[in-house]
């Protein structure tokens, strides 16, 4: 097998439909509505659910390949890599459960490859800076954000479901911070880099400004500090993140 | 009768029968964690994800047995270069449409081989002096036993032709020859299975049964009359080739183009089926699968209401996945 695959041979069954995520935004600005689904119905809601299913599906494709990818790395980061598929593919039938629960079906939306792209870094630890860290920090998030709209919603089966995925998810970060520590330790250009990678998803997932901080019924995303803090995010980097959303150009 | 303390193995050779165990277990955990993103199927990717934490930690538990066995720990080792080739054979498998050869390579020969090497040797520990490997073992077993009947039942949702039966056949004839010229994973000799019938129903945590669900769980497109003809009309349209029939739902700036009119032309296909349908706003996204010809042809067509009628806004051929669409 090849090391590492080439981002275009992620495999799907016909019924998904892959689209670059900015088209997607344009195809949406163009018909006058929000590039990145709103919480304000419940059908944008399943468009987000939707969304975060197949980003399941891809942190779970993605560390599989990590496991794969760097059979020379230290024994108990394969461990915490082979834990994360664990998790990641449970998250996988909870979204689709949740989809179902919303009435929803797996293909209603576009598949975005935008966090599989970005899972296909040659590092290890620039993977870790950037899945664990960037990619898992903002589903934290999101899921954060989840929760207390679907207490504001009166939806226990939402609610309940992706809390538990939340807890998972500061695990995931938490294992990103520990292991862009250890997996760099001694080579501080290496370190830099994977910093520089994880901030470059940061800026691109703050989607223009639409990740940022407020309240989660105001603010598109909001940013989960307190998650995030639990993850091993320091309140230095917290407070640059907030201040990148902040220069982020709105869409 | 035998001696209470009469043992199999010494604790050299214990110690690399395990490196033996882990050499195999720790390649499965890779080789299962780089497929799942080259599989397209949703059953099996999900199978092959919940067992590769299980077979991480076995690999885990054997390799911190090692040290109480007066040898390195996490040290994995093949039994010999066969074993080696043998699980290279495994890992070969790794086009989208060999999903069959991925799901029997695993779950009808390594897994049921590792089970039936477990027992036999779980039968012959010494029960005095050997308790931390038999728990290893135990532990090892029932894990195996449940992995082996959740891909039984995945492989048996897969296999939905008889040319995919004749295809696993020969994929697991193939394989356990070169695991039998290994001696097993051990390179001991003799070399055994277990049957998946002889493994017990998988419970909840890695249900097939519910991994298969999830896969089938397309539910009912929600097409509008309008849009269900226009779809009709178009595939028809392209099934006679009759391009000034497609063209009338094309909107004004959308070129049929000639590189795909010749592509189609080419593939003489006689059916159309939708084999996706999904939402930008009030537009609609929908992969057209043409086959029956030579050559099937998946087109990605964007459409747009206009007015109460649909036109073409966007459409292009794109690669088909390796999985038809969930039965």
């Amino acid at each position: 097998m090849e090391r590492p695959i080439a981002y275009d041979k992620l495999a799907r069954e016909d019924r998904l439909i892959r689209m670059r995520a900015r088209e997607v935004a344009q195809l949406k600005i163009d018909q006058g509505l929000p590039p990145f689904p709103d919480l304000l119905s419940r059908d944008s809601i399943k468009e987000r659910v939707h969304g975060i299913m197949v980003g399941e599906l891809q942190a779970m494709e993605g560390a599989g390949r990590t496991v794969y990818d760097f059979p020379d790395a230290p024994w108990e980061f394969t461990m915490d890599m082979a834990r994360q598929v664990w998790d990641e593919s449970r998250h996988v039938e909870i979204y689709v459960r949740l989809l179902e629960h919303l009435d929803g079906y797996i293909g209603e939306f576009p598949e975005t490859t935008i966090l599989w792209r970005c899972a296909c870094a040659e590092d290890a630890a620039a993977r870790v800076a950037g899945v664990n860290r960037g990619l898992e920090g903002l589903a934290c998030d999101v899921f954060n954000q989840l929760v207390h709209i679907a207490r504001r919603m009166g939806d226990p089966i939402l609610e309940r479901a992706v809390d538990y995925v939340l807890a998972d998810e500061i695990t995931h970060v938490r294992m990103g911070s520990k292991w862009l520590t250890r997996l760099t330790e001694g080579d501080p250009e290496r370190r830099r880099l994977a910093i520089e990678f994880q901030e470059t998803i940061d800026e691109r997932f703050n989607l223009g400004g639409i990740r940022r901080e407020g309240p989660h019924e105001l603010v598109p995303i909001s940013i989960a500090t307190e998650a995030r803090r639990e993850g091993g995010f320091t309140d230095e980097e917290i407070a640059r993140l907030i201040r990148t959303t902040q220069r982020s150009a709105v869409y | 009768m035998t001696h209470p303390l009469a043992g199999h193995l010494e604790v050299d050779e214990s110690a690399k029968t395990i490196r033996h165990y882990r050499y195999a277990v720790e390649r499965m955990t890779r080789i299962l964690g780089g497929w799942m993103a080259l599989t397209p199927e949703l059953s099996a990717k999900l199978l092959m994800g919940r067992h590769v934490w299980d077979n991480a930690q076995h690999a885990d538990a054997w390799g911190k047995r090692l040290p109480e066995l007066r040898a390195a720990a996490q040290v994995s080792e093949p039994a010999n270069p066969r074993v080696v080739a043998f699980l290279d054979a495994v890992e070969a498998a790794e086009r989208p449409e060999q999903t069959v050869e991925r799901v029997v390579a695993i779950y009808r020969v390594l897994k049921p081989h590792l089970l039936a090497t477990y027992k036999s040797h779980l039968a012959t520990a010494n029960a005095v002096y050997e308790p931390p490997t038999c728990r290893i073992l135990a532990r090892c077993i029932e894990d195996e036993r449940r992995h082996v009947a959740a891909g039984e039942t995945v492989l048996r949702h897969l296999l939905r032709t008889p040319e995919l039966e004749t295809r696993a056949r020969a994929c697991e004839a193939r394989l356990w020859l070169l695991l039998e010229a290994a001696g097993g994973v051990t390179g001991a000799g003799a070399v055994t299975r277990v049957s998946a019938a002889a493994a017990f129903p998988a419970p909840s945590s890695d249900d097939a049964a519910e991994f298969i669900r999830l896969e089938q769980s397309t539910g009912t497109w929600s097409i509008t009359p309008a849009l269900a003809q226009a779809l009709t009309a178009f595939g028809d349209a392209l099934i006679a080739g009759d391009t000034s029939g497609a063209r009338r739902w094309l909107a004004p700036d959308v070129e049929l183009g000639p590189a795909l009119d010749t592509r189609l032309r080419a593939a003489q296909s006689t059916r159309h089926a939708v084999v996706a349908f999904a939402r930008v706003g009030e537009q609609r996204l929908v992969k057209l699968r043409l086959d029956g010809g030579h050559d099937g042809v998946t087109l990605l067509i964007r459409w747009a209401p206009d007015g109460s009628d649909w036109r073409i806004a966007a459409l292009e051929a794109v690669s088909a996945s390796a999985a038809p669409p969930a039965a």
